[in-house]
């Protein structure tokens, strides 16, 4: 349903992996032509006023981007409203390389004599660095784009829908909700997102970006009527690269019922027994096992060590030995990175160093060919890969932000041939269903995991039975991904999404999604976390 | 009066900022909150600096409120049509809005506290300055052939509050976190240290190196260790990591409404029972050294010591101004800080009282698992070793935890003097967190890890 192609499918042809979702996209290009706005005049300006300041500090290379980021927030807890907000920042970022060093200065001041001050400070900041063990960079060449704009395919602008209208269906959401004997509490929000950005670089690309993105949520508490106990259930509610039309598709007043009695049921559900279970994962709970596991793993920065002392490094490593050679997972296993997907968070026309966005195979038929990349990073394995462009993977949060490697969409690719989840369900004898995603922990190279979820169904000789609570399982990465056994058919493939991936020193949040089919694991260590 | 160096407003230009707000508000009341200060860091990685910045940013954030009608507007956009214009968007959006039946009239003027957590080492560091901190690892990482990663973060400005009721506060503060982590070149070892602050001063960037490095070299050779519940030693940053996520328990709603730890099975809340071992005492305190927070909250609540826990009992929970309303009591806000006591014992004393235990240098991807306990799971990370017999016998691998942080409270059995850590898995300067060393008995580490 969600793998749709976006505008651009450069598919490279290592695997056969990509070729799942690889078709034209032409609808979409077409649409964009016609509506993607160009760069304001006096933002061009200084943003062309920026990058003369920083050559003219030593700079051999630089990029400025111009943001404004806007959102709107409503929140509300059953019938009253907790917050509604709006916020806007904007400002200007520098990124200045001078011989090996990168120095970043960032202001929201933009009169021209502080955008100039920004960024010669940020030229003078990369020298003064430039004196501690210099090194020398090599960033893989990118074509030049002189106009380039994008904006994100959307149908309906959420900035256009009057607060009165999304309070209203958080309401009428919460009072489904209420009506379910046992539920307490209800929270549920409607995050609106929209982000200009105008992106030059020394090397003569101007681009103008314009990113739409939704992020609902809900929540249902059920408690005892002794207080004895409490459960909740957040509902499986993806953040999205959609227009409000996505709101609309959710038809969160008809499936909040359900949510609300699944919160109640999971009171008086039985704890599964700890042991050994197949595992039937829903893509409202798989992308998230995905990210950790497979997406954070696959950035190249964390195999060369940049991120050794936050995120952490990745058993992925070092590429020379596991490029082309580690087995991470089953024959099934086809992971395609991309910032091409319609509907996906990371999805866009051109990265922060003015690299197209493109999709590309990162596991081909379980074995790893290929990481994330940028500019800098891309020479790293080209002598391995043969691939002399980076992915097209910098980004930075905002306008006050470094650009550095960002993940993009990383997918789980479905199973060509068409597989309902019944049918991936009745090759169960003794398991359990999971949806959503609940608790999440990895350690720093990505290998032991634990996972809770929202939903647990007992699997019972190919029937979803009863409910289950406090469930999580707990696995090895490279062990998890080879006990994948079955996979569903495009019909079974979601995206999941975080708004707040958090990466880098300073921290930094990225937009990223995750398409998967359902997924059934052998053999699964499971836990009771009462 | 502010030296011209000090980052973000001074406190005339942060008044003369509200007060410009404030004029074009229509609203029958109205709030600012300001927001100014630069950002600074210097990051290393292979033994070298590979990025270091500098963002310079005010935020202003209105509230506007018509009856019970309340929206808020924030930009960072300072001309005055930009200002106004933020002000009539938030007006225009709480006119719009459902009433929010919790609201509370914003507060008249407050008597505030005065505490200086503004220290110029800190706010005054140059690029220069953090890159010469950061080449004491580079050097010391090269001449030990392993590889050197670390972070100097910093935060400098100030923040302030009015409300068309004539209430205005302002506070400026610096805050400083120097991280570093050292992993020998094959991949086999890593070893983590780091400091946090307000004052540039009190960190110790040659010590962070040598610790750093004696952790990465005594942690080679690690062998394996069956998972269970061990005695452990935490070190202070492996203690804070943890009891950050004990910040915001202390809230009476949460507790009253039966979605706490704190809640008690029948109704009513745990307060005034002793929940922890008795050497547990947990306050806030704006002004502790060097871990000095605000002396009111966004809101423009005074914010004063509280004492959270003494001697293992639950003294009192903070209450929401909507909350302390309904129930008769007056309002407390959470603590913005977080300041645990301890005891007199050093690491080695730990260790010597022993017999078999799991020494602990830092946590990773701490998470909440299940809240009717407090339970969290989470990984060890760049050094654990285990003890033998009084004595650490050598290192192991790493472990998955699950763990009630309320059971570890009660199973205390040693704490060491309290100190002032690096809390956040991202060493990013965070809300203050003073904890000491602590021993626990039967913390339970449920799996092993082949991190490194």
């Amino acid at each position: 349903m969600e793998n749709n192609p976006g505008r651009r499918d450069f598919v490279k042809t290592l695997g056969a992996a990509g070729a799942v979702i690889a078709t034209t996209g032409w609808e979409a290009l077409a649409w964009q032509a016609k509506t993607a706005p160009g760069p304001d005049a006096a933002e061009r300006t200084l943003v062309l006023l920026a990058l003369d300041a920083v050559k003219s500090a030593g700079a051999n290379y630089a990029d400025v981007r111009i943001t404004r980021g806007n959102q709107e927030s409503v929140s509300t807890r059953e019938r009253q409203i907790t917050g509604v907000s709006k916020s806007e920042t904007y400002g200007i970022g520098i990124r200045a390389l001078v011989g090996g060093s990168w120095g970043f200065a960032a202001t929201h001041d933009l009169r021209r004599d502080s955008v100039v001050k920004t960024a010669r400070e940020a030229a003078s900041i990369a020298a003064a660095n430039n004196k501690v063990n210099p090194v020398r960079i090599n960033l893989s060449p990118v074509k030049k784009v002189a106009d380039g704009r994008w904006i994100t395919p959307h149908e309906i602008d959420p900035f256009t829908i009057p607060i009165e209208q999304k309070a209203q269906l958080l309401f009428q959401t919460n009072e489904e909700a209420l009506r379910v004997k046992g539920v307490r509490f209800v929270t549920s929000s409607i995050t609106s997102i929209k982000e200009s950005r105008l992106l030059g670089t020394t090397d003569g690309s101007i681009i103008q970006q314009t990113y739409i993105r939704l992020g609902p949520n809900v929540n249902v508490t059920a408690v005892k009527d002794d207080n004895s106990d409490f459960e909740t259930r957040s509902a499986a509610l993806s953040p999205m690269g959609k227009g409000w039309e996505y709101i609309i598709s959710l038809q969160m007043q008809e499936t909040a019922q359900r949510w609300a009695e699944e919160a109640v049921m999971k009171l008086s559900a039985p704890p599964a027994e700890p042991g050994i279970w197949d595992l039937v994962l829903h893509p409202s709970h798989l992308w998230l096992t995905i990210h950790e596991s497979l997406a954070h793993p696959t950035e190249l920065d964390r195999a060369m060590n940049y991120e050794a002392n936050y995120a952490g490094t990745t058993f992925l490593a070092p590429p020379e030995k596991v490029l082309r050679k580690f087995k991470v997972g089953s024959e099934l296993l086809n992971i395609v990175g991309n910032r091409t997907e319609t509907g996906a968070c990371a999805t866009t026309g051109w990265d922060d160093e003015a690299v197209p966005a493109q999709s590309w195979p990162i596991i081909d038929k379980g074995v790893l060919v290929n990481y994330q990349t940028t500019r800098e990073m891309a020479d790293w394995i080209s002598g391995i890969t043969k691939i002399k462009d980076s992915q097209g993977c910098s980004y930075g949060e905002d306008w006050s932000s470094i650009p550095f490697p960002r993940m993009p969409n990383v997918s789980l690719q479905p199973n060509p041939r068409e597989v309902r989840e019944e049918e991936v369900i009745a090759a169960t004898k003794h398991g359990i269903f999971i949806e959503g995603d609940g608790s999440y922990s990895i350690d720093q190279q990505r290998y032991n995991f634990q996972f809770g979820g929202q939903a647990f169904w007992e699997i019972k000789d190919g029937k979803r039975t009863r409910m289950l609570r406090n469930v999580a399982y707990q696995a090895r990465t490279p062990e998890f991904w080879n006990s994948l056994d079955m996979i569903g058919g495009k019909s079974t493939y979601k995206l999941g999404s975080a708004l707040s991936d958090a990466k880098g020193q300073p921290v930094q949040l990225n937009a990223v999604s995750h398409g998967c089919p359902v997924a059934l694991f052998r053999n699964i260590n499971i836990l009771n976390t009462a | 009066m502010q030296s011209s160096t000090r980052k973000g407003l001074s406190l005339e230009e942060s008044r003369a900022l509200c007060n410009k707000v404030l004029s074009y508000s229509k609203a029958d009341h109205a709030r600012v909150n300001v927001d100014a200060g630069v950002h600074l860091f210097t990051r290393t990685a292979i033994n070298r600096v590979t990025t270091a910045g500098a963002t310079e940013d005010v935020d202003v954030r209105i509230i506007s409120v018509f009856g019970k009608r309340v929206a808020s507007t924030v930009t960072n956009r300072l001309d005055d049509a930009s200002l106004e214009r933020a002000v009539r968007d938030c007006e225009a959006l709480a006119k719009l809005s459902p009433e929010d039946p919790e609201y509370m009239p914003e507060l008249g003027e407050q008597k505030y506290s005065d505490v200086n957590a503004y220290y110029p080492s800190t706010g005054d560091l140059t690029t220069e300055a953090r890159a010469r901190a950061a080449s004491f690892a580079v050097k010391s990482a090269d001449a030990a052939k392993v590889m050197a990663s670390g972070f100097i973060d910093v935060s400098a400005g100030a923040n302030a509050v009015a409300t068309s009721n004539r209430l205005f506060g302002y506070h400026s503060g610096t805050g400083v976190a120097s991280t570093l982590t050292m992993r020998t070149l094959d991949g086999d070892s890593s070893g983590w240290a780091g400091d946090e602050g307000a004052d540039w001063s009190t960190i110790e960037s040659e010590r962070i190196a040598a610790d750093a490095l004696r952790k990465c070299q005594d942690w080679r050779g690690k062998t394996s260790l069956d998972p269970g519940k061990y005695d452990v030693i935490l070190e202070p940053a492996a203690a804070g990591m943890l009891m950050l996520r004990m910040m915001n328990v202390f809230d009476a709603r949460q507790a009253e409404e039966g979605r706490s730890f704190l809640s008690k099975p029948g109704g009513g809340t745990m307060l005034n029972e002793k929940l922890f071992d008795e050497r547990v005492t947990i306050i806030s305190d704006p002004m502790e050294k060097n871990a000095e927070t605000s002396t009111f909250t966004g809101g423009g609540l005074p914010a004063s010591r509280e004492t959270w826990v003494e001697k293992g009992v639950l003294k009192t929970l903070s209450y929401s101004r909507f909350w302390a309303d309904r129930k008769g009591v007056p309002p407390k806000p959470p603590g913005l800080n977080f300041v645990m006591s301890g005891g007199m014992a050093s690491i080695d004393d730990m260790v010597r009282e022993t017999r078999r235990g799991v020494l602990i240098t830092r946590f990773w991807y701490v998470r909440p698992l299940n809240p009717r306990i407090a339970s969290f799971t989470g990984l060890t990370r760049d050094g654990t070793f285990l003890i033998e017999n009084g004595r650490i016998s050598r290192p192991v691998t790493n472990f998955r935890f699950n763990q009630s942080l309320s059971e570890m409270l009660a199973n205390v059995q040693m704490l060491g003097s309290p100190t002032r850590v690096c809390a956040s898995e991202s060493s990013t300067v965070g809300p203050p967190i003073v904890v000491p060393a602590l021993k626990v008995k039967d913390f339970f580490l449920s799996s092993v890890s082949d991190a490194i």
